[in-house]
């Protein structure tokens, strides 16, 4: 109802909550009280949990409530699945790369981190004019931002990032420079493939081969 | 006085200084780890030495190989006791023998559990299953040999399993601990060094050795002997309040051709030591008593204000009226408080207060609102949460010891903790019974309701004043956990609101407490004797409330331990997949 002196308008809205001035909550003692059950029942709880190794586990029983401390690095989290690590280079059943050094990958890299040196298929070989290989291919991994772009444009799932490595904190920057043979030797997280991607590799079906003329390797 | 008698008051002065340091580091510990502990975390853990393994290894087996040698060479010194004695002593050893075996085999369980089988007796300890059942295998070996204690009382098979019992039991019991101290040394040999953590304690220390050698800061224009002088005033007068409060009952010394023999084995309840010299445990023997304490607790008040003064810094002298003002308004709640208790006691030594909650109630039950008043009041003198506006860490820097470092901070922080436990001390003396068990009396255990005596197990005299001292620590120490307790859960109170409670709260309760209790005590003492033994009644019902409490609480504690952990899983991430696929995120365990 409109109070005399605040106008013609009527007073609107809800009042504000405020704690009621018993005398249990304004001696505060009750109160206090439960709130020391509350400390002590967070204490018990994860002390009996801490010292009986009950723990909940911080990744897979995340949502519990309890110490949920992973004492890093001799405990660490699982990287997800798409987690972008350090490049790989992926390798054919022959175990070259499978890298055709198209250089689309150092024309996306935003951080320009990656530097090929793209060299032609010798006199004779059949994919000579078709395809290149890398002669040389660097990966500055200190200035990469783990963007993914390069694995996004390859067109030849020639380089990928699922090593699951989190990048080597090094000492100087020189160590940061990684060589083709290197990029080559990781593996994926799954480790059980090196590098192979059988689809579309002779002699799978699917190989479209160099072109509608040749197919197959030794064509 | 004689020798005799200083060297006795040296080492009682002694003990009483060193208890409360050493209880502040366990304190810092506790208020560190506990305080995580409350918050979901785990708080400081990677303070660690690292030790040879052998050195490690025997400093596991060595105090085993002790304890046990000297458990033997009581049994053997003691080998001629007969009778009701011999009893005793057979369930002793026996219930200690069977204690030691389940705990170690507990024990082994827990660590296979958890790294695994290594070798055969891993293996076998795992076929048992889970570790539980070896705590209920225990309890119940501890249940059959009490019922044929009972049962078998006064046959001759009773006679046998009770020479059994006296020999084979610290054979057992040795068995069983050297047994796991061999297991532990086992264990520890695996690895090529040891990390020794003490979950956390070695972060006092070390926080301890590195403030002693931490540059002593001296602000330039500050005043520079004030300034050295505030943190000696702080320190030295609380290590002297628990002067005066007695840790146990006194000791009574037999005297042989004038010179002291030794402890006396058994007194009696009538007539205390009436042939040998009583030593009290507690280091002045004063009249005042309880007012030597508010003495000395007051000079705090003045290392404060002299702290917060001489630092020639705003905030300093901000953080030392604020201590100033506080202290002085608190210890007026706290002298008024404790009156309440003094009338229903009716003397200012402290021991004499204990005497009588032993032969009456305890103080909780006479004067539970002179409890809480003087607990609040208490907090509020040590200037520990919610009361540590003088302190106050995001306001004021660090109050009135901003400008000290070094070993100047670690006495203000150690004093700090000292008021504690010396405020934890007077009041379980005053309120808790001090040294006094229930039912634990100068002749032994005597559960005697009224005049019904239920059970009594005679005790040597040094078993009962070891365990009226170890009983005072441990109130102690629940009292000291209380407060920190009180700390983790409450927010800071503000300057105003602080000194409103403190002259409008609880200045007027303690007045009121005051004239309440004087008119009950006024009536009780005009009322008759049926009034008198009615009273005394409640009041052996209130120890027994008392133990009821105790025991009933060391069961909740049993069953709450035992129960498996329920935790609900989501694995919906592949990051928990991966971590479900590897067996776990902690493979890896940090260690002690």
């Amino acid at each position: 109802m409109a109070e005399p002196g605040l106008g013609p308008r009527k007073v609107v809205g809800t009042p504000t909550h405020r704690p009621a001035r018993t005398a249990r909550i304004q001696s505060y003692v009750p109160e206090v009280a439960a709130g020391v059950g509350i400390t002590l029942k967070h204490f018990f709880r994860n002390t009996k949990e801490m010292v009986l190794g009950q723990r909940p586990d911080p990744v897979i029983e995340s949502v519990n409530e309890g110490v949920n401390t992973l004492s890093y690095p001799e405990q660490r989290r699982p990287y997800p699945e798409r987690f972008r690590g350090l490049h790989r280079l992926t390798r054919r059943r022959d175990g070259s790369p499978r890298c055709v050094a198209c250089l689309c990958c150092s024309t996306a890299c935003p951080a320009q981190c990656i530097h090929i040196e793209p060299a032609e298929y010798p006199e004779g070989d059949p994919r000579r004019g078709y395809e290149r290989y890398p002669a040389r291919f660097v990966i500055d991994e200190l200035r990469c931002i783990f963007c993914g772009f390069c694995v996004e444009a390859c067109p030849c799932d020639a380089i990928r990032m699922d090593t699951g490595i989190h990048p080597t904190p090094y000492d100087s920057r020189d160590q940061f420079i990684y060589e083709r043979d290197l990029l080559m030797g990781f593996v994926g997280r799954d480790a059980s493939q090196q590098g192979d991607n059988p689809r579309h590799e002779p002699p799978d079906p699917t190989y479209p081969g160099l072109d509608r003329h040749h197919h197959g390797h030794d064509d | 006085m004689t020798s005799f008698a200083i060297f006795i008051m040296l080492l009682k002065a002694g003990a009483v200084v060193l208890f409360p340091l050493v209880l502040s580091a366990v304190l810092t510990w506790a208020d560190r780890r506990q305080g995580a502990m409350t918050q979901d975390r785990v708080g400081p853990n990677r303070a660690v030495v690292f030790v040879p393994t052998r050195w490690a290894q025997a400093a596991v087996v060595l105090p085993a190989v002790l304890a046990v040698a000297l458990f033997l060479w009581w049994v053997v010194a003691s080998k001629g006791v007969q009778g009701p004695e011999r009893t005793r002593q057979a369930a002793f050893c026996s219930h200690l023998a069977i204690l030691a075996l389940w705990t170690t085999a507990l024990g082994v369980a827990g660590h296979v559990r958890r790294f695994g089988a290594h070798n055969d007796l891993d293996r076998a300890v795992a076929r048992v299953g889970d570790p539980r059942q070896f705590v209920y295998y225990g309890m119940g070996l501890h249940a059959v040999a009490a019922l044929v204690q009972v049962w078998l009382r006064g046959t001759s098979e009773g006679r046998f399993l009770r020479e059994f019992g006296v020999s084979s039991g610290p054979a057992l019991l040795a068995l069983a601990v050297l047994g796991g101290a061999a297991y532990t040394a086992l264990v520890l040999g695996r690895q090529d060094r040891v990390g020794v953590r003490l979950v956390g304690l070695l972060h006092v220390v070390a926080d301890g050795i590195k403030s002693a050698f931490k540059e002593d800061l001296i602000p330039p224009k500050s005043d520079r002997l004030l300034h050295g002088l505030a943190p000696l005033i702080v320190m030295f007068p609380v290590l002297g309040l628990l002067g005066v409060v007695p840790f146990g009952d006194a000791l009574c010394l037999e005297t042989e051709n004038g010179s002291i023999a030794g402890i006396a084995a058994t007194v009696t309840n009538e007539s205390f030591c009436s042939q040998g010299v009583v030593v009290p445990l507690q280091v002045l023997d004063l009249d005042i008593g309880i007012l030597f304490y508010f003495a000395l607790g007051g000079t705090g008040v003045v290392g404060a204000a002299l702290a917060g003064w001489s630092s020639d810094n705003k905030f300093s002298l901000l953080g030392g009226l604020r201590a100033a003002g506080q202290m002085v308004s608190y210890e007026v709640t706290l002298g008024l408080t404790i009156i309440g208790a003094l009338m229903i006691y009716g003397t200012l030594r402290i021991d004499q207060m204990v005497m009588w909650q032993a032969e009456n109630a305890w103080g909780i039950v006479v004067q539970p609102v002179g409890f809480v008043l003087f607990f609040a009041a208490a907090i509020a003198e040590a200037k520990r949460i919610p009361f540590d506006l003088p302190e106050g860490e995001s306001e004021i820097v660090a109050g009135y010891f901003t400008e000290y470092s070094g070993l100047k901070f670690a006495m203000f922080y150690v004093s700090e903790y000292v008021a504690v436990v010396a405020s934890s001390g007077l009041m379980a003396a005053l309120f808790f019974g001090g040294w006094h068990v229930p039912f634990v009396d100068r002749e032994g255990l005597n559960l005697v309701l009224g005049d019904l005596a239920v059970f009594s197990a005679p005790l040597s005299h040094p078993v009962v004043v070891a365990i009226g001292v170890l009983a005072f620590v441990l109130k102690i120490l629940a009292l000291c956990w209380l407060q920190l307790a009180v700390r983790w859960t409450l927010p800071r109170f503000r300057y105003d609101q602080l000194m409103a409670l403190g002259w409008r709260k609880l200045l007027p309760a303690s007045l009121g407490n005051i004239a309440v209790t004087a008119v009950v005590v006024l009536a009780i003492q005009g009322a008759g004797v049926q009034v008198d033994r009615g009273l005394r009644a409640l009041g052996d019902l209130t120890e027994l409330g008392v133990a009821v409490v105790g025991v009933v609480l060391v069961c909740w504690l049993v069953r709450y331990w035992l129960q498996p952990a329920v935790h609900q899983k989501l694995e919906v991430t592949s990051s928990a997949k991966y971590a479900r696929a590897a067996g776990g995120t902690r493979t890896a365990r940090m260690g002690t």
